[in-house]
């Protein structure tokens, strides 16, 4: 929960009381700066994308751990509450569906701003409508039914996006294009700040909703609906703001992932970004929203330090990210299976 | 618990001590409830009734055998990809149906298996069959390895570790050119005495026969009804003296070792594998049939594939053969058609095809054709919230 992050603090303090957990983390951590630097891998710029991709993850992370704390499914269609969106951006940003069949169109970057605007808000109708349409007339609510629903929303609306965009990547403005300053050599994007920010006041407004009446509500639902109820408390207004802000949470994350490699496909969320964000959420502990900041920024790093090794060692591994999301998936389960941050189930 | 399913009756074995089956909630928990599936193992048709049932069994049988002659040429091989698709349906089933337990990785192993039969054919030159049973036995180690993690996370972490799992084999491992051929794919030609696609067609129903009769003895079983018990409460299967992470690990190995079958199969359809046949759409679709089909059923998930397999074709027909289909519902939506068919499925018939025909699978498989109304056994669709 965003109850007192003071977990630096108790790492700390593991660390000087020589917890095994804390000392192996900071172990670890400093082996893979040692070998990075060894391998003359440039940290700058592993950093720096890391965040871009970490702070994606995590607010996708932030949407699938909102969605599970308070219902308790995981959603798969986590990633297409960004693409879609994204998508969406696009289309007002070329002006229209006149003509979407060309490919090499490019937006207008000075309509970029609105486009957001209405792709959040479509983003937030999106989960909306999942949860009424689909989740909440789900029978038997086992919550390997839901994922297993959730992700055929993710096959209709990947498919959806394939038949009208075809499967080719379109333009995609950055909010802010160039180098913001450059360190030891190395140029750090704008877009990386921006992501970075964007993800703090994500969180920070999270945090917030956290220790309102309704955020209380949202929580005493996701503990004991009955109990919530007999409070007073409208356990479907609860679900109805969890998968809709979820849903704007997934816009946000589209919107500043197409700004990554400045195009947007069919399934690019969820291909690129919603596995290693559910990582993230497991890696910081599902059932904390810190955890899912804290997790997907970790995995970000992870996985973009994965990619410069391979390249400066010559190693040719394909994949790098799908070894590294594994690898951090397994060891969490095997090693700490609530994750750094969460509560023990 | 006892699970009934279509094609088996119970058994109480006199000489192992069962417990009693616990009662369905809700229902009367009187005695005569309890003894009620003795009393159903005794009811046996009558002389017309074996009879009728009989004929409907083996006009069934019939058509499906008669099924591929009657495609057209160019399509036979349709009628292969339904059996790479039952197989598959019936794996996903052993661990989704029985066990309980959800992979979102099952196109990773079959992927392995494909790829595996290849790697036998072309690089080592040994026979078909060593080939299949070498997809058969790596997809069987893969899903071992993979299972020995699952035996420590549930539900949803586990469907995590598949998912992460299916893309590290087709990004990682399926890219790796000593392997797999890079992305010229391996050539993998058939066996000798099915090089002609009818022939490769009936090889396949004779697999699929195969492995539904080796399904069928599984589930009546020790060791198939403990794997069922541990789906309904791990923990009071564990009471009951089932060794849990034995039984579940069995499932995984034998729901890996029929995909890793299906694999060796897939690679002879094109006579060659690639690594874009692959993908994690792949692995969805395996579990969109499976459900569709009706978790738990044999009958249910083996229809399951065939809707599947045909979808693209019919939808294309459809779209090229009928005046008043709508022009733009061509075969591009098939994966949409197959989303929405799940979705709908998951919404209004939890237990999907086998819980539509549900007497007539009862029917078929020897008993009445509606079950007596104050016990509830299955008949097929074991998933979730299958019955009321």
């Amino acid at each position: 929960m965003a109850r007192r992050p003071r977990w630096i603090l108790r790492w700390l303090r593991g660390l000087l009381r020589g917890r095994a957990g804390a000392v192996a983390a900071t172990a670890a951590a400093l082996l893979v700066v040692a070998v990075l630097v060894r391998s003359g891998v440039n940290l700058v710029s592993t950093v720096s994308i890391g965040v871009q991709f970490g702070s994606v993850y995590a607010l996708i992370a932030l949407g699938v751990a909102l969605v599970y704390t308070s219902t308790g499914v995981l959603n798969f269609a986590q990633g297409e509450f960004g693409t879609v969106p994204a998508f969406l951006a696009y289309v007002i940003m070329v002006g229209g569906v006149g003509d979407l069949g060309d490919i090499g169109a490019v937006p207008d970057p000075s309509r970029l701003w609105w486009a957001s605007l209405m792709a959040v808000a479509a983003g937030a109708l999106l989960g909306v409508l999942v949860n009424v349409a689909v989740v909440q007339r789900l029978g038997a609510l086992s919550p390997v039914t839901a994922l297993v629903a959730t992700a055929g929303v993710a096959l209709m609306l990947i498919q959806l996006e394939i038949i009208v965009f075809e499967s080719q990547a379109r333009n995609f403005p950055r909010y802010i294009g160039g180098e913001a300053f450059t360190v030891a050599g190395s140029a750090v994007e704008w877009h990386t700040l921006l992501v970075l920010a964007a993800l703090a006041v994500t969180a920070t407004l999270l945090a917030v909703l956290f220790r309102t009446r309704t955020g209380t509500a949202l929580l005493a639902t996701s503990q004991e609906p009955f109990a919530a109820q007999l409070h007073g408390v409208s356990v479907s207004a609860m679900s109805t703001l969890a998968w809709g802000t979820a849903g704007a949470l997934g816009a946000v994350g589209g919107l500043l992932a197409g700004g990554v490699f400045e195009q947007v496909f069919p399934a690019m969320v969820t291909r690129d970004y919603l596995i290693p964000a559910f990582t993230g959420a497991v890696l910081g502990g599902i059932t904390s929203m810190v955890g899912a900041v804290v997790g997907g920024l970790l995995l970000g790093l992870l996985v973009s330090s994965a990619n410069s090794l391979n390249l400066a060692l010559g190693l040719n591994i394909p994949g790098p990210p799908q070894v590294i999301v594994l690898a951090a998936l397994l060891v969490v389960l095997l090693v700490r299976p609530h994750g750094l941050l969460g509560r023990a189930v | 618990m006892v699970k009934l399913l279509p094609g088996g009756r119970p058994r109480v074995r006199t000489g192992v001590p069962q417990p009693p089956p616990p009662p369905p909630s809700g229902r009367p928990t009187d005695d005569a409830a309890r003894r009620l599936p003795v009393a159903t193992s005794r009811w046996r048709p009558s002389a017309a009734g074996a009879a009728a049932r009989l004929a409907v069994l083996t006009v069934i049988l019939g058509s499906v055998l008669a099924a591929p002659l009657l495609l057209p040429a160019p399509l036979v091989l349709i009628a292969a990809k339904a059996v790479v698709f039952m197989l598959a349906a019936l794996s996903m089933n052993v661990l989704m149906g029985y066990a309980g337990q959800v992979s979102l990785g099952h196109g990773a192993f079959v992927a392995v298996g494909a790829f595996a039969s290849g790697y036998v054919l072309t690089i080592m030159q040994l026979p078909w069959a060593a080939a299949a049973v070498a997809a058969m036995s790596l997809g069987g180690l893969a899903a071992a390895v993979l299972g020995a993690v699952a035996l420590r996370v549930r539900g949803l972490y586990l469907a995590l570790v598949t998912l992460a799992y299916d893309l590290f084999v087709t990004f990682t491992v399926l890219n790796v050119r000593a392997l797999t051929g890079g992305g010229a794919g391996q050539p993998a030609p058939r066996p000798a005495f099915a090089t002609d696609d009818l022939a490769y067609v009936y090889l396949g129903l004779v697999i699929v026969a195969l492995v539904w009769v080796f399904d069928w003895r599984l589930t009546a079983s020790k060791a198939g009804r403990a794997i069922q018990a541990l789906r309904d409460d791990e923990r009071v299967a564990a009471s009951w003296g089932i060794h849990v992470t034995r039984y579940k690990l069995l499932a995984f190995v034998i729901s890996g070792t029929v995909a890793g079958l299906a694999g060796a199969y897939f690679a002879g359809i094109e006579q060659i594998v690639a690594t874009a046949d692959f993908g994690f759409t792949l692995s969805l679709t395996i579990v969109l049939m499976t459900v569709v089909g009706g978790l738990g059923s044999r009958p249910g998930v083996v229809q399951g594939a065939i809707v599947f397999a045909a979808l693209p074709t019919l939808l294309e027909t459809a779209h090229e053969q009928l005046a008043w289909w709508p022009r733009w519902l061509g075969s591009l939506w098939e994966p949409f058609v197959g989303a929405l068919l799940l979705v709908l499925v998951l919404v209004f018939y939890p237990g999907g095809i086998a819980q539509q025909q549900a007497p007539l699978l009862r029917w078929l498989g020897w008993q009445r054709l509606h079950a007596p109304e104050h016990v509830a056994l299955g008949g097929g669709g074991g998933g979730p919230g299958a019955r009321p």
